[in-house]
């Protein structure tokens, strides 16, 4: 009998655990009535754009810095280069909401789980179109939750200028990685981060216009 | 409408002729021209010049263009420091390369890595024009007005992974280099344009630090 009871209380002391993580993502925010059904991204849209962004990234302690490249090649799909100060190419990717193909990528950086990472981080840097599902506020933002797979996309608009602030990307219980955004238009990202919570990893994008 | 066929076919010849300009150098122009720029590369100890770089892909609608000052100092001391659009600045010394990003400084040793050896030195030869090393690589020579081409194809598997091939150009008078251009591949190319060059300048080895 009493074996039964301290194995019922270490159930409910583990159910209340994973209850009160579940809630974790959303807790911190105010539920509230849906007042739009998609959202769609205005960075990173235009097609005629090449955006250029100086580029520092640092993964467990180490930093590598470089160019970044974006660019929209149809409407589906954007071309990503990565290269050094002198122009090397490192990295050359194309990617799309369902396609991702390496065009080239030096052989020190070949390694399948910094691409697997990459392509997640690029694929919702550049994805254009949210479909939105529930909806939330905290005191500066609007918040639209956007399912994705078994993950969920959380997209802040700032309440005072209506600019997109972040996107935190999270399991039921955890917050993955959030991308931080600072655009003075809300048409063009000058800065951008990308921080990972649970590896080591963080990228920083500095808009430069080529003179 | 016969203006603009005219036009057209203007362009058309006028493009041919461009290409005409590069012509294959006979044995006797690449003797003597290796020996006008080895003759030049001998007497640089230091030079420093200003550069703008552009970076081309293919798929883009504008070069990438950074800028900024190159330190040479002999026999392997090499700085480069861009300017525009962003602060950042590459030296390479006695077997290390310094980075100074925008203020934040790092360190990284190629000692040990012989591809990094061997782009510095490619570097180095690039700018002082002497890199005429039938070993390492296979050359083509060109005349074009007033300047003069070479073309290095790597030999080395490793080396040819990163460049496909290096060109320079030359001006004729001088004999020192005017513009380094690295390809990748077909479409993609570093084209970095050398001006204001300044040879023998007193330069101190401090400057060569992050």
């Amino acid at each position: 009998m009493q074996k039964s009871t301290i194995q019922f209380l270490l159930i409910n002391c583990f159910l209340a655990i994973v209850l009160i993580s579940c809630g974790s993502v959303t807790k911190k925010y105010t539920p509230k009535k849906l007042d739009k059904t998609s959202y769609t991204v205005p960075y990173f849209s235009d097609s005629k754009t090449d955006y250029v962004y100086k580029t520092n990234i640092s993964v467990y302690g180490n930093e590598l810095s470089g160019i970044f490249i974006a660019k929209k090649i149809n409407d589906t799909t954007h071309r990503i280069v990565f290269t050094t100060e002198f122009g090397n190419k490192l990295m050359d990717f194309e990617i799309s909401d369902t396609d991702f193909k390496v065009n080239s990528i030096v052989s020190e950086l070949d390694r399948k789980i910094l691409i697997n990472t990459l392509k997640e981080d690029f694929r919702l840097l550049l994805k254009k179109e949210y479909l939105i599902q529930e909806q939330f506020e905290n005191e500066s933002d609007d918040i639209y939750k956007s399912a994705d797979g078994k993950r969920d996309n959380y997209i802040f608009i700032s309440k005072k200028d209506q600019i997109l602030e972040k996107i935190v990307h999270a399991s039921q219980t955890k917050e993955k990685f959030t991308l931080f955004f600072s655009s003075e238009n809300n048409i063009f990202a000058e800065k951008i981060q990308i921080i990972h919570q649970n590896i080591k990893l963080k990228i920083e994008l500095n808009y430069f216009k080529s003179e | 409408m016969q203006t603009k066929i005219y036009l057209f076919l203007f362009l058309i010849i006028s493009g041919f002729n461009l290409s005409a300009q590069e012509q294959k150098m006979t044995d006797a122009e690449i003797a003597s021209f290796k020996q006008d720029v080895n003759v030049v590369a001998k007497k640089i100890k230091t030079l420093t010049t200003d550069f703008v770089q552009y970076k081309h892909l293919d798929f883009l609608s504008k070069d990438i263009e950074t800028s900024g000052k190159m330190v040479f100092k002999e026999p392997a001391l090499l700085q480069w420091q861009y300017k525009k659009p962003y602060n950042y600045s590459i030296t390479f010394k006695n077997g290390k390369i310094l980075i100074n990003d925008e203020g934040k400084k790092s360190a990284v040793d190629i000692g040990n890595s012989k591809i990094f050896a061997r782009i510095n030195k490619l570097i180095v030869g690039s700018v002082s024009g002497n890199m005429f090393d039938d070993k390492e690589f296979a050359i083509s020579y060109f005349k074009l007005k007033g300047q003069n081409l070479a073309k290095f194809i790597p030999k080395d598997a490793t080396l040819k992974k990163y460049i496909k091939q290096i060109e320079l150009t030359f001006d004729k008078e001088e004999a020192t280099v005017v513009q380094v251009k690295l390809l990748e591949s077909s479409e993609d190319y570093t084209r970095i344009v050398l001006k204001n060059k300044v040879i023998n300048a007193k330069i101190d080895d401090s400057v060569f630090t992050n």
